[in-house]
């Protein structure tokens, strides 16, 4: 499965990049190929582009706060979950994609 | 006949005691009767009297005439005119305005979870913080009914006053001897209000009319106390608490009473609660066990408030329950950094405030060691800190604060009182007392720095229309050459008691450079015709003052041996603005890029040549500016001695490398604005995120609550933030949205705000897991705080930080850390790990 995510927490110093941490490593353990992107304290990194997300079987936004730029994923259906969860339980937000 | 003359008080905080004991002093010169008017509120006084001044309540600006009249009226004028200008000034001391804290207190996170309910908030007047039994200190009122007997007829009263008044001038003065600054100036002022002429004459008047010395003492004393308390500054009300107390102390002798009857003995650590205190019965409070003050009134100017401040006691201040407090607990907190008070506290409280104390007495201990070590950067490059002087007496002074030496010996002064100039084996004997003084520390001497706007009695400087630009410092030196070899000679003389070294002011061109020299080689020869030459050359060096300097750099430097940079007057003649004058002294600030520029040419170039350069003016005691005199890469910088200390503990927390990169960051801004905010966007003070000093292992904490005020103490200790309950709010902040432990036995916690003065890690592995509402429930051992600045806008430590957060999520990361053994390690492990490219 194609996978794209963005992660963004309020401070943007910790919790974003935990998110994105975690969810990569859970992802490529069941098997699946996976982008993150953060949009943290440094801006939008690791950008999803209109050709990640047409190509993406399932769009995850682990996200506390507002996501930037969200027009790219019109159309498209979203899972949402709190940041903390994606920490807590990567195995368990992944599977609500499918 | 008769003389006056008309001048406006200069006095930023106002004609106050100790500048009008001063005065009253001077007058106390001559023999004519004078008087001070103030032309605004209409007030006269006997210039003799200190509380007939202070009761003029004569602000700054307030127009004054002195008149007088009497054989040396003429002299005596003459005198106070220049005295008023030149010596006046001096006296002041800055009065403290703290705003006045309305009421309500906010505890910090850790206090509230201590349980902290019952306490009472006032204003600080001493910060610290302070533990210890509770007493209580009556208010002494002097008794106006016959509790004293008579003695005997108006003679032997008037006996009685005139021995009670010895008795009390003989406790000041040795008070006096024995006291340090503070206490004896406050003593001082008492003793002015015991020699006061309006006290005397009515108490005198008040005898001879039938009253008991005793009565007649407590009753004028208390007209004098409510003719000041009646006052509209709320300064000249203070001083009617010194009144009482001298009013007191004369009552007691006459009474036969000990004024240290009036306040218990203290035989443990102590808090006192009191309505207020007169500053004898807080000078007979027994300062070894003294911890803490909790007054109902008292205000910053208040005496008691200001010798409290110079023991460095914790003093709250307006807190009307003060005494039914102090009644009521056995034992007491006082946190005057937080404004309260609590009486009988409960164990965590208590826990909380000894680890509160006892950071504070190891910070308090830390800032006190860099009176005796030299002063260093945290990345361990020396910069010499050194004192600017200008008589002999502030030598001692000087050394005692820290200076590492005299970078600025002005002898102006040695000059400018004298009818004739001081001769060479006068001027020896001085400037000898000060390099023995010195015990080997350098000495820097300034040869005679006077011209237009620094006149010296005997000699005649033309009239000019701009002194500041006119024949001064070096420029006249080849006309009273006589006169500087004199001074050449004594400063040479003075080499054989240890290190000195010669400076000389205004220098702008190659020619005076090679005069001096000239004149100094004259100088020399002579001494050795005498066999008194030196034994080692003394090195010569040039004052950096006149901008032309800068573009003769490599000539001069074949000339001198040192230089120092006399930044006030090179930022005049820069920026060709007077900083005196507010429409434009912006034009000469500091931070006005090129001006940085050209300090940054003079400093590479001079040490491009192997020259040793210092800073004497002004900006070195600039606390903003210093991590940019570090980024310049000065030798030395001198600076007033109130400043020496606190100079060398801030470069504790400077790193140079980081400092010079600040340096060229603000200097490479085209605008003062774009200046001031790069300085300010940076952090204030450079220092690396990741340090040993802020890993802290085996830490014994009970809660999440305890460990996070524990980590923002270590910033706080280490000289990351001044406001930790800031901080520690802004990490709570974050806490409650949810909890930072994700898991694994770990937490990062962490905080975005400017109450930081740099970025900073601080690590801590706790002696026992401990509960944090982690994610996964189960109790955390190791927490990182992420401590950043909200308006850094570099990315560096941004992406240290989310490396760090990635690797925290991975086991061998999370194992690796927990192996490390002590805090070394930790550092090392963390650098290596958030290096780019892992």
């Amino acid at each position: 499965m194609n996978i794209v995510a963005i992660t963004a927490c309020p401070t943007g110093i910790a919790h974003t990049y935990m998110a994105a941490e975690k969810l990569e490593k859970t992802a490529k353990a069941l098997g699946h190929k996976i982008k993150v992107e953060t949009q943290g304290a440094m801006g939008i990194e690791n950008e999803l582009t209109a050709a990640d997300i047409k190509a993406a079987d399932a769009v995850l936004f682990a996200v506390d706060i507002e996501v930037e730029k969200r027009e790219r994923f019109a159309g498209k259906k979203v899972v949402n979950v709190p940041v903390q969860q994606a920490i807590k339980d990567p195995a368990g937000v992944l599977a609500k994609l499918f | 006949m008769s003389a006056t003359f008309r001048f406006s008080c200069p006095l930023p905080n106002g004609l106050h005691a100790r500048p009008a004991t001063h005065l009253a002093d001077t007058v106390g010169r001559f023999k004519a009767t004078v008087s001070l008017v103030n032309e605004r509120t209409g007030r006269s006084a006997n210039a003799r009297s200190v509380l007939g001044l202070v009761g003029t309540d004569t602000r700054r600006g307030d127009p004054c005439r002195i008149d007088l009249a009497g054989a040396d009226e003429a002299e005596a004028k003459d005198a106070l005119e220049a005295y008023v200008v030149t010596e006046l000034p001096k006296h002041d001391a800055p009065l403290v305005t703290e705003p006045i804290r309305v009421g309500t207190v906010v505890l910090p996170r850790s206090l509230v979870a201590a349980g902290l309910k019952d306490f009472v908030a006032g204003q600080p007047a001493c910060v610290g913080v302070a533990i210890g039994a509770a007493v209580i200190v009556g208010r002494f009122v002097v008794p106006t009914d016959g509790v004293v007997p008579r003695r005997g007829d108006v003679a032997a009263e008037q006996g009685a006053f005139d021995d009670a008044v010895r008795a009390v001038r003989a406790d000041l003065e040795r008070m006096i001897g024995q006291g340090k600054g503070t206490e004896a100036s406050v003593l001082k002022a008492h003793l002015a209000v015991l020699h006061d002429p309006t006290l005397h004459e009515a108490v005198t008047a008040a005898i001879a009319a039938g009253e008991t010395a005793a009565i007649a003492v407590a009753r004028v004393g208390g007209g004098q106390r409510d003719l000041l308390a009646a006052a509209d500054s709320a300064y000249v009300r203070e001083r009617a608490l010194d009144v009482d107390d001298v009013t007191a102390q004369l009552w007691a002798k006459l009474a036969g009473v000990e004024t240290r009857q009036t306040v218990p003995a203290l035989t443990v650590p102590t808090i006192v609660f009191a309505e207020q205190l007169t500053p004898s019965q807080f000078l007979a409070l027994d300062r070894n066990h003294l911890r803490g003050l909790v007054l109902a009134h008292g205000g910053q100017t208040s005496h008691v408030i200001i010798l409290a401040r110079s023991f460095g006691i914790p003093t709250l201040t307006g807190v009307s329950d003060a005494l039914a407090i102090g009644r009521k607990a056995r034992t007491a907190i006082l946190d005057a950094n937080l404004g309260l008070a609590v009486g009988n506290p409960t164990a965590p409280v208590l826990q909380h405030y000894e680890r509160e104390r006892a950071k504070l007495e190891r910070m308090a201990a830390t800032a006190r060691s860099a009176r005796t070590t030299l002063a260093v950067t945290a990345d361990g490059t020396r910069l010499e800190v050194a004192a600017n002087i200008a008589s002999v007496e502030e030598t001692e002074a000087a050394f005692a604060e820290g200076a590492e030496g005299i970078g600025l010996f002005r002898t102006e002064l040695l000059f400018a009182r004298q009818s004739k100039a001081p001769s060479e084996d006068e001027q020896a004997a001085l400037y000898s007392a000060v390099v023995r003084a010195a015990c080997g520390r350098p000495v820097i001497i300034r040869t005679l720095d006077v011209g237009g706007d620094k006149p010296v009695p005997f000699l005649t400087f033309p009239a000019e229309a701009n002194p500041f630009l006119g024949y001064r410092g070096v420029r006249f030196y080849a006309e009273q050459a006589a006169l500087i070899k004199d001074q050449l000679r004594a400063i040479l003389r003075a080499a054989a008691m240890g290190p000195v070294k010669i400076l000389v002011p205004m220098i702008a061109t190659v020619e005076e450079a090679r005069l001096v020299r000239r004149l100094l080689a004259e100088a020399e020869a002579e001494l050795r015709s005498r066999n008194l030459a030196p034994a080692q050359p003394v090195p010569l060096g040039f004052m950096l003052e006149v901008p032309s300097t800068a573009f003769i750099l490599d000539e001069l430097c074949a000339e001198a041996d040192f230089f120092s940079l006399g930044t006030n007057d090179l930022a005049q003649y820069f920026s060709a603005a007077d900083r005196e004058n507010t429409a434009v002294a912006a034009l000469n600030h500091p931070l006005q890029p090129a001006f940085l520029r050209l300090l940054q040419h003079i400093v590479d170039r001079v040490h491009a040549r192997g020259r040793w350069i210092g800073l004497c003016g002004e900006l070195g005691e600039n606390a903003a500016a210093l991590p940019l005199l570090v980024g310049l890469g000065l030798d030395e910088i001198s600076l007033a001695r109130p400043r020496i200390a606190a100079t060398k503990h801030a470069l504790r927390f400077l790193d140079r490398a980081l400092c010079r990169e600040l340096l060229l960051r603000v200097a490479g801004a085209s605008t003062r604005a774009e200046a001031t905010a790069r300085l300010a966007a940076a952090p204030a003070k450079p220092a690396p995120m990741l340090v040993s000093q802020l890993v802290l292992d085996r830490l014994e904490v009970g809660s999440k609550a305890e460990a996070i005020r524990v980590m923002v103490d270590a910033l706080h200790e280490f000289g990351r933030t001044t406001d930790p309950v800031a901080v520690e709010t802004a990490v709570w902040a974050r806490e409650d949205a949810y909890s930072t432990g994700f898991g694994d036995g770990f937490a990062l916690p962490h905080a975005k705000t400017d109450a930081l003065t740099a970025n900073s890690i601080v690590v801590a592995r706790f002696a026992r897991p401990i509960e944090w509402s982690s994610l996964d429930g189960k109790p955390v051992d190791v927490a990182i705080l992420l401590a950043i600045r909200a308006s850094d806008h570099g990315k560096t430590h941004l992406e240290t930080l989310a490396r760090l957060s990635r690797l925290a999520m991975r086991d061998e990361f999370r194992d690796g850390l927990r192996r490390e053994t002590d805090a070394a390690g930790i550092v090392k492990l963390l650098i290596a790990a958030t290096a780019t490219g892992t």
